[in-house]
């Protein structure tokens, strides 16, 4: 519901968009299709174009996402210091393969830089970040998600 | 030579009085006193300055192609929508000294004339964006920004706007576009932005670290700047070095620095760790070229064709990296961030992904040689904008160098 709150502060401009769909991430997991409808009555546009748009950026979810979303960066720098072997680390944990959605729990997914290169390998759980993290690490950093 | 990091460590990032002391903000007090829009444009011009975002086209082309519009309402954005795989300059440069940001973008807004500006940050960077709005709160307070800045009749006001977490949202017509509240994909050119941009109205767009040199320039002249680096392209630059070098991180050298330098003195990159045998290195983050230790020694500068100096990222690989888990990383990288607007782009990049992964599994088809050649050849001549042509880069570079290693 708290969607109309978040709309007292924006005003019905395009640039405004973006920054909505983003605070209503922030308080809800996903954007749902109630509030895309609702949104384009706002912002005077169609909902497919909003739906476009909610659907192009990773940060944004159109979808529930109910699982547990560990991301391992794929860079370079990262992949130089062994991010593929913490990779293969949570997958053996968790009994999960990168990309593959079956895991009722946990999802593995790659993720773009972070900006972080200098501290790497980097991961992220939710909105947790991880760094140089070693194959050891590993289940220390999933063992409080693991009930 | 240091001209961005010289007070980095020296002086509190988030307090304005510190970087006042260090001449801070003096550059825009003699713009505002003494110079007409139109001689900071000459200034710039004379100094040499190239954007430092990658493309490294003279910044004072955007600007008077944005001064030659006669519409009113002009915007100027500072993209630090840094993505690029291995970069984090302007990462640093707000952690170290974001007011250095904020003055060269009110000289540039004041330059061609606009009175709203934006920047544009990453939308990974949350502690960033908290800092820039809290120093644009500390410089709208002392009139640095705002209406009427210094008792002065110029305008102009700061927004800052958080991407998120689309790499390319970094090219700047794709930037427009998501600003304007559109999916993030580029749009043609021309119109080029300085003429028709952000809602339609001229837009200058400028890298962070471009305009953190403005100030420097005003301070102590064109022909100071113009001294420092090499002659074709002045000045310095950020170089974040990262891979298997000792000291990992952002470092500032003049431009005409070669890799060689860059990798292997105490002053940046240290050398290799120990055990550690230098393989090969990338020019410019996950888009740039490789290297070998054959062109070690070839000066970096901008606008060279050869060896594209990029976002200014070095990554060094030793001679027990990986080579198919890299191959593996650039083919995913690009497929995950092609935006989907052209089909050469997005096939491409998702058919390559593909057979890097067939390649790490070792189950590679016997036409997938064939089809690699075929896919670059595509990505290299068909896509709509850059992002293609640098999915193809790196994978050319390393199959020319380590053909054997990785067919094997």
């Amino acid at each position: 519901m708290g969607i109309q709150k978040i709309l007292l502060a924006y005003e019905p401009v395009k640039i405004n968009i973006l920054p909505v769909l983003k605070e209503i991430k922030k308080i809800k997991e996903y954007i749902e299709r109630e509030d895309l409808i609702e949104l384009a009555k706002y912002f005077d546009l169609s909902v497919e174009e909003l739906f476009s748009l909610a659907s192009f950026f990773d940060e944004l979810k159109t979808k529930p996402e109910n699982k547990i979303i560990i991301r391992v960066c794929s860079g370079n720098a990262c992949t130089n210091e062994g991010a593929a072997l913490v990779r293969r680390q949570i997958e053996l944990l968790l009994g999960i393969e990168q990309g593959n959605d079956a895991h009722p729990k946990f999802k593995l997914e790659t993720m773009s830089c972070l900006g972080l290169c200098d501290c790497g390998p980097i991961v992220m759980v939710n909105d947790q970040i991880f760094e140089r993290v070693l194959p050891s690490d590993v289940d220390d950093i999933l063992s409080s998600y693991i009930k | 030579m240091k001209l961005i990091t010289k007070n980095w460590g020296e002086i509190d990032p988030l307090n304005i009085k510190a970087y006042q002391n260090k001449s801070g903000y003096l550059a825009l007090k003699k713009v505002l006193r003494e110079m007409s829009p139109t001689d900071v444009i000459e200034e710039i011009k004379k100094s040499g300055l190239q954007g430092r975002g990658g493309a490294g086209c003279p910044v004072f082309l955007k600007w008077e192609a944005a001064t030659a519009e006669k519409l009113q309402d002009k915007y100027y954005i500072v993209n630090l929508d840094e993505s690029e795989p291995g970069t984090f300059k302007d990462r640093a440069i707000v952690d170290n000294n974001p007011h250095l940001i904020v003055e060269g973008m009110t000289i540039g807004a004041y330059a061609i004339g606009a009175k709203k500006g934006i920047i544009y940050i990453n939308g990974h960077y949350v502690k960033q964006a908290e800092i820039l709005r809290l120093v644009l709160e500390q410089a709208a307070e002392k009139e640095f920004i705002g209406k009427s800045i210094m008792g002065s009749a110029f305008d102009f006001e700061i927004t800052v706007f958080s991407g998120a977490g689309a790499y390319i949202c970094g090219e700047e017509t794709a930037l427009i576009n998501s600003l304007e509240g559109k999916r993030g994909e580029p749009r043609l050119r021309p119109p080029y932005p300085a003429k028709e941009g952000l809602f339609g109205k001229p837009t200058v767009i400028n890298n962070a670290e471009t305009v953190a040199n403005i100030p420097f320039i005003i301070n102590r002249g064109a022909k100071c700047f113009n001294n420092i680096g090499s002659q074709k392209s002045p000045g310095t630059k950020l170089f974040c070095i990262t891979g298997s070098v000792k000291n990992p991180g952002v470092h500032e050298a003049p431009l005409g620095t070669t890799p060689q330098e860059l990798i292997f003195n105490s002053v940046y990159g240290g050398g290799l760790r120990e055990g550690k045998d230098f393989l090969f290195a990338q020019i410019g983050g996950s888009s740039g070229r490789l290297i070998n230790r054959s062109k070690l020694d070839y000066p970096l500068v901008f606008g060279d064709q050869d060896l594209p100096i990029g976002s200014g990222a070095i990554f060094v690989a030793d001679t027990l990296c990986d080579i198919k888990e890299h191959l593996l990383s650039w083919a995913g990288f690009f497929h995950r961030e092609s935006c989907g607007k052209c089909v050469p782009c997005r096939e491409g990049t998702y058919r390559l992904w593909e057979i890097a992964k067939r390649l790490k599994n070792k189950d590679l088809r016997p036409r997938d040689s064939e089809n690699i050649e075929d896919i670059l050849w595509v990505l290299e001549r068909s896509t709509f904008c850059p992002l293609g042509k640098f999915a193809a880069t790196a994978w050319r570079d390393a199959l020319a160098m380590f053909k054997d290693k990785i067919f094997k």
